[in-house]
C-alpha cells in the first residue's frame, strides 16, 4: 500500500542534486530553512523555488504530514510562474507530477509528467511518474511501456545505473502484479545491488531492502523477510518503513510482543493509519480489546486529520471499515470514490471486499475477478476471493483461492489467517462424503 | 559525442528504429479533450494568465504555444498573436530572458536568421548556461551556412544536458548535413523515444524527419513506413504530406504525388508546397493543372522575393528549370548568397552560376556545399554536370557515381545515369582515338 506513495519522491531523493534525500528531519529542516530565506533574497530565483519545493515534498514524506504537499505545491507554482517552458523548467514540473502522486491525483500527475517530457531536458526521471500514475490507474501495460524509457542509454555510468535502479524497482512491482513473483524478487534483488553500487543515500538502500521484505513475505518466505528488514534498519536505525516491515515479520512469527514494540515505533516516527490499524490487529489477536479500540480510533483520527488526508487515505479507510465491520456503508462510499481515480487490482480488492461486507455478494464477485485479472499471486486477494465465492455459493473457487492464498502465505494476516482456514475447514467438511449414518437417518 | 557513429552504434540504432515501428502507443493518453499539443498549451497559458494577469511568464507561455501551433499548422498568423502576447510580457517585464527566447522564436519561424543569430548569441552571453539559448544560436547558425558554430553550439547542449531533446535533434540535423545519416538516425531515435506520448507534432515531426534523413539515401521504405507512421501519431500533419509526396516522387507515382499535395495545400500553402505540386503534375503529364500550380507558385514566390521568408531557390530552381530564364535565376541566388552560405544555397547559386556559362565558379561554389560532407544526390549531380561543363571529365564522373550511389532513387538518377553514360562513351573514344 504505502509502495505508491513512497516511489515518486523517491525520485526526487536521487535526482535532486542538493537535496539528495537524507531522512534526517533535521537536515531537511535546515534545507528548507536555507531555501525559504533564498527565495526570500531572491524572489525571481525559479531553481530555488523548485528545490524549495521538492524540500516540502520530502518532508512530507518524512513526516506523513499532507499539509506539507501544498506547501511544495505552492512553491513549485511560484518556479513554474517564473521559468516553464524551457528544459530547465523540468525539475520543478516533475516535482509536481510528484505532488500529485502523493496526493493521489494520478490524472493530473500523468498530464505533468507528460509536460515534463516535453520540455525535453533529457533527464528520463518523468517517465517514472508517467509509469506510476498508469500503474495506479490500472493500465500496467502502458506503465511498464513508460518504465523501460528509464533504461536510458547515455550518461555516465553511474547516472545509467541509477535509472537502471529505478527501472527495476518499479518494474519488480509490476512483476508481482503480474503473477511472477520470483521475478520481482529478482528485480528488487538487482535494485539492492544498484543501490549500494551507486553509493546512494542510507535512507533510499533501507527502503530498497524494506521493499524486498516485503516481496519475500508476500511470497511467505519469513526468515528471508526478516532479513531484509533487518538489513534496512541498519542501513538507516529506526527507519518507520523498515520498523512497520518487521512488526509483519514478528506477527508471521506469531511474536506478538515484539510485533507491538515494533509498530508502535514506527507510529512514533510516523502516524500512518494503517500502522495503527495493524497494530489493533495485533492487540485484538492476543485478546487485548481496550488497546486494538483505542488503534482502531486512531486510524479514523488520522484518516479525517485534514481534507488531502481524507482523499489519500480514502482506500485504507475503506478497508479498515470492511475489515473491522464498521461504517460498512461509509467503507463502499469510499472505496466506490477511491476507484473513479485509481483502478488498479487493489481498489478492485478494497471494492470488491467492501461489497462483500454490505451483502453485495455477486457485485463483489465481479470486482474481485478484476483484482484477481493480472495474475497476482497475493494471499490477501485470494482470501477475499476465497470469501466471497463462498458466499456466492461457488465452493469450488472459494476452496481454490484459500487454499492458494494460504499456501503463498499461511500468516498473511494476525487475524484473518485464522478465519481463511476455518472457512476452509467449513468448506472441506460441506464437500466431504455424508456418512452412512447420516444418508439413514430419517431427519 | 556527436561526429561519428561506429558500427555497434549502428546496430544499436537498428533496434531502436524497429522498436519505432513496434513500439506500443498504450502510453499514449491524451490530455482532456481532443486539443493538439501546441492547443493545450495555450489553454494551459490561458488559464494562467487568467491567474496571474500581472505576471509576465504567462505570457511568455502563450507566445511559445502560439509559435508551436504555427508549426503545426503552418498558418503565420500564430506568429502575429505571439509577438501580441510578448509586447505584453514585455511591457510587464522588459528584457526578461523567457520572453527574449520566444522572441527569437519567432524570428526563426519568419525567417529572419540573421536577427535571430544576433539576438541568440547576445542572450548566450548573458546567461551561457541557458540550453536553448545554444538550440537558437545552433538554428540560425544552420540556415546560415555558419555550421562550425552549429557544431560548437550543438555540442555544447549535448554536453551540459546529456540526452535532452533539443540537442539530440539539432545534433540529428548536423550529422545529417556532415553526411552521417546512421548518426542522424540515431539521435533522432534517441530523441523520438524520450518524448512524451502527448507530444503528438513533436513526435510527427520527428518521424518526419527520419523519413527524409532515409529518404536522401534511396530507402524510400523505410521512409514510407516512418510518415505513416507520423500521420498516424498526428493526422493530415503537412510536413509528413509534403515528404510523402517526395516517396511519391521517386517511386515515379506522381499522380499519387501530386493528390497528396493538393490535400496539403488546402490550408496554409507556402511556395514551396505549390512549387512541389506543380512539379508532380508535370511529371504525372496534367499540362493545364502544372500550368495552373506553377502560375500560382511564380507569383506566391515573386511576392516573397524580397521578404525574409521566400521561396528563392525554388525560384532559381523554377527559372532554370522551367522559366528558362537564367539571368534572373543568377540574380536572385545572388542575392540569397549575400545573405547566406547554407548547403541549398550554394547549391542554387552554383547551378544558377552553371546556367549562365560560369562553370569555374560554379564549381568553386558547389565544391564548398560539399566539403561540407552532405551526402545529398542532387549536389553531386550538380557537381557532375558543372565538372563536365568544366572538361574536368574524371571528377564529373565521379560526381555522378557517387550521386547514383548516395541515392539511386533520386529525381536526378535518370540524368546522372544518362551523363555517366555519356561520359563513358566519351572517354572511350578518346582511348580509341589514342
Amino acid at each position: 500500500m504505502t509502495h505508491k506513495i513512497l516511489l515518486p519522491v523517491l525520485i526526487f531523493s536521487l535526482f535532486g542534486g542538493a537535496l539528495a534525500t537524507r531522512a534526517q528531519q533535521d537536515e531537511t529542516n535546515g534545507t528548507l530553512r536555507s531555501l525559504q530565506s533564498r527565495v526570500k533574497r531572491y524572489p525571481e530565483d525559479a531553481a530555488s523555488f523548485a528545490g524549495l519545493g521538492a524540500a516540502y515534498l520530502q518532508k512530507g514524506r518524512e513526516t506523513g504530514d499532507a499539509a506539507d504537499f501544498e506547501s511544495a505545491r505552492s512553491a513549485l507554482e511560484k518556479s513554474l510562474d517564473l521559468l516553464s517552458n524551457d528544459p530547465a523548467a523540468a525539475f520543478a514540473t516533475t516535482q509536481m507530477a510528484v505532488v500529485c502522486m502523493a496526493e493521489h491525483r494520478f490524472d493530473d500527475a500523468l498530464a505533468w509528467a507528460q509536460k515534463a517530457l516535453a520540455l525535453g531536458s533529457g533527464d528520463p526521471s518523468p517517465w517514472a511518474i508517467a509509469g506510476d500514475a498508469l500503474a495506479d490507474m490500472g493500465d500496467y501495460t502502458a506503465a511498464a511501456d513508460a518504465y523501460s524509457k528509464l533504461e536510458v542509454p547515455f550518461g555516465s555510468e553511474d547516472e545509467k545505473l541509477a535509472f537502471s535502479y529505478q527501472h527495476d524497482t518499479r518494474m519488480s512491482f509490476l512483476r508481482f502484479v503480474s503473477g511472477d513473483t520470483q521475478d520481482a524478487i529478482d528485480l528488487m534483488n538487482s535494485a539492492v545491488r544498484k543501490a549500494i553500487s551507486t553509493h546512494m543515500p542510507a535512507e533510499n538502500i533501507a527502503w530498497t531492502y524494506y521493499q524486498l521484505g516485503e516481496e519475500f513475505l508476500k511470497a511467505g518466505q519469513v526468515t528471508a523477510a526478516e532479513k531484509a528488514d533487518l538489513t534496512a534498519l541498519n542501513w538507516y536505525p529506526g527507519y518507520y518503513r523498515g520498523l512497520a516491515g518487521l512488526a509483519k515479520v514478528r506477527v508471521a512469527q506469531a511474536n506478538y510482543q515484539d510485533a507491538i514494540a515494533l509498530y508502535m515505533k514506527a507510529l512514533g516516527v510516523v502516524p500512518y493509519p494503517e500502522y495503527a490499524a495493524a497494530l489493533g490487529d495485533v492487540y485484538q489477536k492476543i485478546g487485548d480489546s481496550e488497546n486494538a479500540k483505542k488503534q482502531y480510533e486512531l486510524v479514523e483520527f488520522i484518516g479525517r486529520l485534514s481534507e488531502i488526508n481524507q482523499e489519500i487515505h480514502n482506500r485504507d479507510l475503506a478497508l479498515f471499515y470492511a475489515d473491522h465491520d464498521v461504517k460498512l456503508d461509509q467503507s463502499l462510499i469510499l472505496a466506490r470514490k477511491e476507484l473513479e481515480v485509481r483502478r488498479d487490482i487493489y481498489t478492485w480488492d478494497v471494492v470488491a471486499w467492501s461489497l462483500y461486507k454490505n451483502g453485495k455478494t455477486q457485485e463483489a464477485a465481479s470486482a474481485i475477478s478484476l483484482a484477481l485479472g493480472q495474475g497476482t499471486r497475493d494471499a490477501q486477494l485470494f482470501f477475499h476471493a476465497g470469501l466471497i465465492y463462498e458466499k456466492a455459493g461457488d465452493s469450488a473457487k472459494a476452496r481454490k483461492y484459500l487454499e492458494e492464498g494460504l499456501r503463498i502465505n499461511p500468516h498473511f494476516h494476525p487475524l484473518y489467517a485464522d478465519i481463511a482456514n476455518e472457512a476452509l475447514a467449513r468448506l472441506t467438511q460441506k464437500t466431504m462424503p455424508a456418512t452412512s449414518q447420516e444418508v439413514s437417518s430419517v431427519r | 559525442m556527436f561526429l561519428v557513429t561506429n558500427g555497434e552504434e549502428m546496430k544499436a540504432f537498428n533496434l531502436v528504429v524497429a522498436s519505432l515501428f513496434t513500439a506500443s502507443v498504450t502510453c499514449g493518453q491524451t490530455l482532456p479533450g481532443t486539443r493538439t499539443p501546441a492547443e493545450q498549451k495555450i489553454a494551459w497559458a490561458e488559464a494562467s494568465i487568467k491567474a496571474h494577469a500581472d505576471h509576465s511568464q504567462p505570457y511568455n507561455d502563450l507566445a511559445v504555444a502560439y509559435i508551436a501551433r504555427a508549426r503545426e499548422t503552418a498558418d503565420p498568423g500564430y506568429y502575429d498573436r505571439a509577438e501580441d502576447a510578448l509586447r505584453t510580457s514585455f511591457g510587464l517585464i522588459p528584457e526578461n530572458l523567457e520572453g527574449e527566447k520566444a522572441q527569437i522564436m519567432v524570428l526563426q519561424g519568419r525567417g529572419e536568421f540573421s536577427r535571430a543569430f544576433d539576438l541568440a548569441r547576445t542572450f548566450n552571453k548573458k546567461t551561457p548556461d541557458d540550453l536553448l539559448l545554444y538550440g537558437f544560436i545552433a538554428d540560425a547558425a544552420v540556415e546560415l551556412g555558419e555550421y562550425p558554430e552549429a557544431e560548437n553550439a550543438v555540442q555544447w547542449m549535448l554536453d551540459m544536458r546529456p540526452g535532452n531533446v533539443p540537442g539530440l535533434l539539432r545534433g540529428a540535423a548536423l550529422r545529417r548535413l556532415y553526411g552521417d545519416i546512421p548518426g542522424a538516425l540515431q539521435f533522432f531515435s534517441q530523441a523520438y523515444q524520450q518524448m512524451a506520448p502527448t507530444q503528438t507534432e513533436e513526435l510527427a515531426w520527428t518521424l518526419t524527419q527520419m523519413a527524409d534523413a532515409q529518404l536522401s539515401v534511396g530507402h524510400v521504405d523505410d521512409a514510407e513506413a516512418l510518415l505513416r507512421s507520423a500521420l498516424q501519431k498526428f493526422p493530415a500533419y503537412y510536413l509528413a504530406q509534403e515528404s510523402l509526396a517526395r516517396v511519391q516522387m521517386a517511386r515515379r507515382h506522381y499522380s499519387e504525388a501530386a493528390q497528396l499535395l493538393q490535400q496539403r495545400n488546402q490550408s496554409f500553402p507556402t511556395a514551396a508546397s505549390r512549387y512541389a505540386l506543380a512539379r508532380a503534375f508535370e511529371h504525372a503529364g496534367q499540362a493545364g493543372e502544372a500550368e495552373t500550380a506553377y502560375r500560382e507558385f511564380e507569383a506566391t514566390a515573386h511576392g516573397q522575393r524580397d521578404s525574409a521568408m521566400n521561396a528563392n531557390r525554388e525560384l532559381v530552381a523554377y527559372d532554370l528549370d522551367r522559366g528558362h530564364n537564367p539571368a534572373e535565376a543568377l540574380q536572385i541566388a545572388r542575392g540569397e548568397i549575400a545573405k547566406r552560405h547554407d548547403i541549398r544555397t550554394l547549391d542554387a547559386y552554383a547551378w544558377a552560376l552553371h546556367a549562365n556559362g560560369q562553370d569555374r565558379e560554379a564549381q568553386k561554389q558547389v565544391s564548398k556545399a560539399i566539403a561540407v560532407g552532405v551526402r545529398d544526390a542532387l549536389i553531386f549531380y550538380h557537381a557532375g554536370v558543372i565538372a563536365e561543363g568544366q572538361n574536368d571529365l574524371s571528377s564529373a564522373a565521379h560526381f555522378l557515381k557517387v550521386s547514383l550511389e548516395t541515392n539511386p532513387e533520386a529525381e536526378t538518377a535518370t540524368a546522372a545515369r544518362a551523363a555517366l553514360d555519356r561520359l563513358t562513351a566519351a572517354s572511350a573514344e578518346v582511348r580509341s582515338s589514342k
